[in-house]
């Protein structure tokens, strides 16, 4: 997340080994400060992409006019839409967007939407707003604890915070979209944390089904992929459990033991999965370093 | 949205129909006194428990606490009938379950606050979540009139025996009625009657040490609504639930750290291992105002308490 008043920042962040810059129009770039960020905003995106990263705009559902106008280019890979507090307003910024598509050279329905369900109301509707829109490709919590003043309780949790995380992994999973956040304890805050709590936090936030995490600072882009990438020991024993598996079935039967361990054909599926997800996280981490080398990026 | 922020962080609930403890309760320094005709009053006592209310609100207000009553989930007509006479500033209703009977309960007071000669609007409605169908309806009853201002629940004795679940255990078994609960207040701007889980095996009611730690670990948490069984506990919640001296010199300073923030041009500055923003400033602003309020309160209720004992001597 940089602030797109700050375009060095902004064009630099892709050497952090982020895989998405998400250029922030709401949270750190002072009211006074927005008109002029959103003038130069379209150059930036420009230049993020030149280095292979994806692109998105976090916009104000309240300032959508200005800060979609401010971003929307080719070069975009889509918007994340915050402060959100109602399907109304999910369906302004997709008919919006469908009209800067269609004026700005944009084949229709290409510009992705990720909500941030960061107030009350839109937790509350979750559901009915993650289902506004055929744009929508993941929801996140954004900065809910401090939209919505959670603090910490004596536990550490932050208040409110494990039912919230559930409830938006839950209603992700049902419209068949990734969620993306951390679990952040205290002394963690508004996406500020220490590399080490930022490892810890991606850990959490992967085993309780996120899929990746926005962050602020430039050290904590390297423990959040690590902490969103299955580890090698975790891949290779799922790897062993798809064996398992597969001798189990070539034996006529449905399970098979492996150490404390049943394994049948969800736990199959699962270390399938993580198989999967490790091969892709391996295959794009390459694919950024070719990018930032300047070498030809293979389509996905 | 609630006009007002009232300031309920203490309350004691006891029946009505025991003269010593009504006779008393003035002098407990609460915030609020929650005059009860439900479970601790007898089946055989209940029409005449609802014949003391109009006189035990003049007794139990004296000392500056605000008087509530809560009744029955199967007698509303009968209980409010008895109960709505000025001077009365909040129903509790237990077991909420469906909006219906928010808006039922709605009309019926309007119509017994305009024939008692009382302020429309007066009597707020505590919708009091215990029952699974209850955190399944939990943002319709809260939405259902202007009169809920302050919403919680889905945890304690009634919630326990609905999802046949122990009571006191080392864990939160309440999390998810809780969330819903607390997220519908939220969404609706009222102001959520909840508290961040502490363990409780023991079951104790009027452990003081322990009312102080759940008060404070609350309003760390942003909440201030508070309530009890034993005198013991009103003097901590109160406490635990007010501001400290401390922390209100600490949000004079995160404020005029804000302001030189706002002339720097700058989102956010970290200050001594802290961080500033508009989201703290907001927090001290929301501090220094209930700070404010509590003070205010106190005063009222010193106030209060002073007139008797002059009247008295």
């Amino acid at each position: 997340m940089a602030p797109a008043s700050q375009p060095e920042r902004a064009v630099a962040a892709p050497k952090s080994n982020t895989d998405v810059v998400l250029l922030d129009l709401v949270e750190f770039v002072a009211e006074q400060d927005k008109p002029s960020a959103r003038e130069g905003l379209v150059e930036i995106v420009r230049q993020v992409r030149e280095s292979g990263t994806d692109v998105f705009a976090l916009v104000d559902s309240e300032l959508l006019y200005a800060d979609l106008h401010a971003c929307i280019c080719p070069e975009l890979t889509g918007v994340v839409v915050s402060h959100l507090e109602s399907v109304a307003q999910v369906e302004e910024a997709d008919s919006l967007i469908s009209k800067l598509e269609d004026e700005r050279g944009i084949p229709p329905g290409t510009l992705e939407m990720v909500l941030s369900l960061d107030t009350a109301q839109a937790a509350q509707d979750a559901f009915e707003i993650a289902s506004a829109s055929r744009r929508i490709t993941g929801l996140t919590l954004g900065r809910a604890e401090l939209v919505m003043d959670l603090r910490p309780e004596p536990s550490g949790e932050i208040h409110l915070m494990q039912y919230l995380m559930q409830k938006l992994i839950t209603v992700a999973g049902a419209i068949g979209v990734p969620a993306y956040g951390a679990w952040w304890r205290t002394p963690d805050r508004g996406l500020l944390a220490t590399p080490e709590n930022t490892g810890e936090a991606a850990l959490r936030g992967r085993a309780i089904g996120f899929k990746g995490s926005f962050c602020v600072l430039e050290n904590q882009v390297a423990p959040m992929n690590q902490g969103f990438t299955p580890g090698a020991q975790e891949a290779t024993e799922a790897g062993k459990s798809l064996e398992s598996y597969r001798a189990a079935v070539s034996e006529g039967t449905a399970s098979i033991r492996q150490g404390d361990r049943i394994i049948d054909s969800g736990t199959a599926l699962q270390a399938r999965l993580l198989i999967d997800r490790a091969a892709a996280c391996e295959a794009h981490d390459k694919a950024k370093v070719d990018a930032l080398a300047g070498r030809p990026v293979p389509a996905p | 949205m609630a006009d007002h922020i009232a300031v309920h962080r203490s309350g004691l609930t006891m029946p009505v129909v025991t003269p010593r403890f009504i006779d008393n309760a003035w002098r407990r320094g609460c915030d609020f006194i929650n005059m009860d005709l439900e479970d601790s009053v007898p089946e055989h006592m209940k029409g005449y428990a609802r014949t003391l209310i109009k006189d035990a609100i003049t007794n139990v207000t004296k000392g500056g606490a605000e008087a509530f009553t809560r009744i029955n989930h199967d007698l509303v007509l009968a209980d409010l009938e008895g109960i709505i006479w000025p001077g009365l500033t909040k129903v509790n209703y237990p077991k909420a379950e469906y909006g219906e009977e928010i808006q039922l309960l709605d009309r019926i007071i309007s119509r017994l606050e305009q024939e008692r000669g009382i302020r429309p609007g007066t009597v707020e409605i505590g919708a009091d979540i215990e029952t699974s169908v209850g955190v399944a309806n939990a943002y319709d009853i809260a939405a259902a009139s202007p009169r809920v201002r302050e919403f919680g629940g889905a945890s304690g004795y009634d919630m326990s025996r609905d999802l046949g679940v122990e009571m006191f255990v080392g864990f939160d078994q309440f999390v998810y009625g809780k969330g819903e609960v607390e997220l519908a207040a939220r969404a609706l701007g009222l102001e959520p009657h909840t508290a961040p889980f502490t363990a409780n095996t023991t079951g104790s009611v009027g452990d003081p040490d322990r009312a102080f730690r759940e008060a404070e670990a609350a309003r760390k948490c942003g909440f201030r609504v508070g309530g009890g069984l034993h005198p013991n506990v009103v003097e901590p919640q109160t406490r635990g639930f007010t501001p400290t001296q401390e922390e209100v010199d600490e949000a004079h300073q995160i404020l005029e750290q804000y302001r030189q923030l706002e002339v720097s041009g700058e989102t956010w500055a970290e200050t001594d291992g802290n961080i500033i923003d508009r989201y703290e400033a907001a927090r001290a602003r929301k501090l220094l105002d209930w700070s404010e309020l509590c003070a205010a309160r106190d005063q009222e209720k010193a106030e209060a308490f002073a007139r008797v004992e002059a009247a008295a001597a």
